[in-house]
């Protein structure tokens, strides 16, 4: 851990107020650190500012454009940018911590705008885009600036190496592994039960598979039943399933910290079917912490996460057929499930605050060696520094 | 008079044109010196971290090897190993300090259940360093490579903008050593 207590600046490029997985990430980094005795400002914009925690500074409004497939609620223009000046300038930080920097957001403004020890962590992973070949230049100097990147998988990673041809630091993202290990097994989710959690109205979460391999899947296990939580609409879904399997699916809706710890140890195979736009997969992390058996598609981040396979079962991606018999194997095998869910347990703990923030601080650490504090990069333009040496004169 | 008028006119767009074109071309250049100052001065700080990092780990690797941890064979070992890299010139440096992470990774491998609690104080620091090491020398190689890009172009070369900075050389390490 660090030696010193520091002032760190972290910017959130999207808006605060609406779920996602970097907002989430970047609150429980800031609320670890504040735990810690840092002090930490976090720059973000907000829809509704009265509602926003203490350290959280308000940006501006947000605007919504679409980026990698979905609606980003992001911020720039020349009012965001005088305010990511002035918090810059009057915040005398230690450290800037920029999230997602190669987005068109204020992490790239502060970017641009500071000078001074910055970390920046990459939390997309995207194909290779041709566009690159025309906003690399653009980026290049500006991402050049972060002392030391973060990616928070070897998706991640192998993003932004593709894009930007700089290499990264890899770091998970956490989670607070202990409120997820002492969940209750449930009657009401237990036997012979699968397990889903997620914007399911979303295609790329994959419910749809899971739909299709329900019917091969009943043949077998006739007394299935799927709960599936997360806020949406199953009206949409429910229609199009077919009505003699319709009461093998109870929606929860959206449930709480606690009643997802019970559902994970409670039901009897998490199924996680995202077929991509995924990067790292922080369910699945908490999935394995609640002690859950675990089956999910092979995109590269969980395959990742999964350990090839060590640590939850793998099917390709988008293939129901292959999913039920994955399923199916599991449902008839409860040493192997136990055996999964034991050794979950144990790779969920690498994954856990206390482990990655002390990783993230070892770089926050590596980052401020030999530097000043975080400034204005206009303030040590030449001719700046000629002008106020006038005006002390 | 009109076309006097008009001639005057297009002699002092063609002016501005090329008036705003140098101001640009200036504007580049000293974007690009600044960027390459900067370039220059991560590279110079991030070794300097790095080796304080790596001679702090070679002191405690000397300690492992005085301390129960080893046995005598590897305490040899680790001992020729530690004072190896704090002697190496810059050419051996890589080379020495892969050879010392060697033998730090074969007497960690079996010794992790043996430690008592004394020495796994020691080892906790190991570890501790290790981790920074680790990003110590991403935050390294990455600064050399992109000091070693920028400088490579044609701009940077033609105008001198490196001015009397040594290239930076590419440092060799076996990260997954360490």
């Amino acid at each position: 851990m660090l030696s010193r207590s520091l002032k760190i600046g972290i910017v959130c490029p999207y808006s605060w107020d609406t779920p996602g997985g970097v907002q989430n990430h970047i609150r429980d980094l800031a609320e670890f650190l504040i735990e810690s005795g840092h002090d930490v400002s976090v720059l973000a914009p907000a829809i509704d500012e009265s509602n926003l925690p203490e350290y959280v500074v308000h940006a501006g409004k947000p605007i919504s454009i679409p980026y990698n497939g979905a609606v980003a609620r992001v911020l720039f223009g020349p009012v965001a940018f005088a305010r990511v000046r002035q918090w810059i300038s009057q915040g005398e930080f230690d450290l800037l911590h920029l999230h997602e920097p190669a987005i068109p957001s204020i992490s790239l403004l502060a970017c641009w705008a500071a000078d001074g020890p910055m970390v920046g962590t990459f939390h997309a992973a995207a194909k290779r885009q041709k566009i690159i070949f025309a906003i690399g230049p653009i980026l290049e100097p500006a991402i050049e600036k972060l002392s030391a990147r973060i990616a928070v998988s070897e998706a991640a990673r192998l993003t932004l190496t593709d894009h930007l041809d700089t290499d990264a630091v890899i770091i998970p993202n956490g989670i607070y592994a202990n409120r997820y290990t002492d969940g209750k097994v449930l009657e009401k989710w237990s036997g012979n039960t699968i397990g889903f959690i997620g914007r399911f109205e979303e295609p790329r979460k994959g419910l749809s598979v899971l739909v299709d391999a329900l019917p091969v899947i009943s043949r077998f296990a006739p007394d299935v039943k799927i709960f599936v939580a997360g806020p949406g609409d199953p009206a949409e879904i429910i229609e199009g399933i077919d009505p003699q399997l319709r009461q093998r699916f109870e929606f929860l809706g959206k449930i709480t910290e606690s009643e997802k710890a019970d559902f994970m140890s409670s039901v009897a195979v998490y199924v996680a079917p995202n077929t991509g736009g995924e990067s790292f997969g922080i369910i699945l992390a908490e999935a394995l912490a609640g002690g859950a058996c675990v089956v999910a598609s092979d995109i590269p981040a969980f395959d990742d996460l999964l350990g090839h396979g060590e640590f939850g079962e793998l099917f390709e991606s988008e293939s129901s057929t292959e999913l039920a018999k994955v399923v199916i194997d599991l449902l008839r095998d409860e040493a192997k499930r136990k055996e999964l869910s034991a050794r979950g347990k144990e790779r969920a703990k690498m994954f856990d605050w206390t482990f990655v923030a002390q990783q993230i601080c070892s770089v926050y650490e590596m980052s401020i060696v030999g530097s000043h504090k975080v400034r204005l990069a206009s303030d040590t333009r030449p001719w700046n520094r000629f002008s106020s040496k006038e005006e002390k004169q | 008079m009109e076309s006097i008028l008009k001639q005057r006119g297009e002699a002092m767009t063609r002016w501005l044109v090329s008036a705003l074109l140098v101001l640009l071309v200036l504007w580049y250049l000293t974007f690009t010196a600044t960027r390459l100052d900067r370039l220059h001065h991560r590279v110079e700080t991030s070794w300097a971290n790095l080796d304080v990092l790596l001679q702090k780990r070679a002191a405690v690797a000397l300690e492992i090897a005085h301390s129960d941890i080893a046995d005598p064979a590897s305490s040899m070992l680790l001992t020729a190993a530690a004072y190896q890299a704090r002697d190496a010139n810059i050419q051996n440096r890589s080379q020495a300090e892969s050879g010392l992470s060697g033998a730090l990774g074969l007497l960690l491998e079996d010794s992790q259940h043996l430690a008592t609690a004394a020495d796994s104080a020691l080892l906790t620091e190991l570890s501790g360093l290790t981790d920074k090491i680790r990003v110590a020398i991403a935050i390294h190689t990455d600064a050399v490579a992109r000091t070693q890009m920028v400088r490579a172009k044609l701009i940077v070369r033609i105008f001198r903008l490196a001015g009397t900075a040594p290239l930076p050389i590419t440092y060799e390490f076996e990260s997954d050593v360490l």
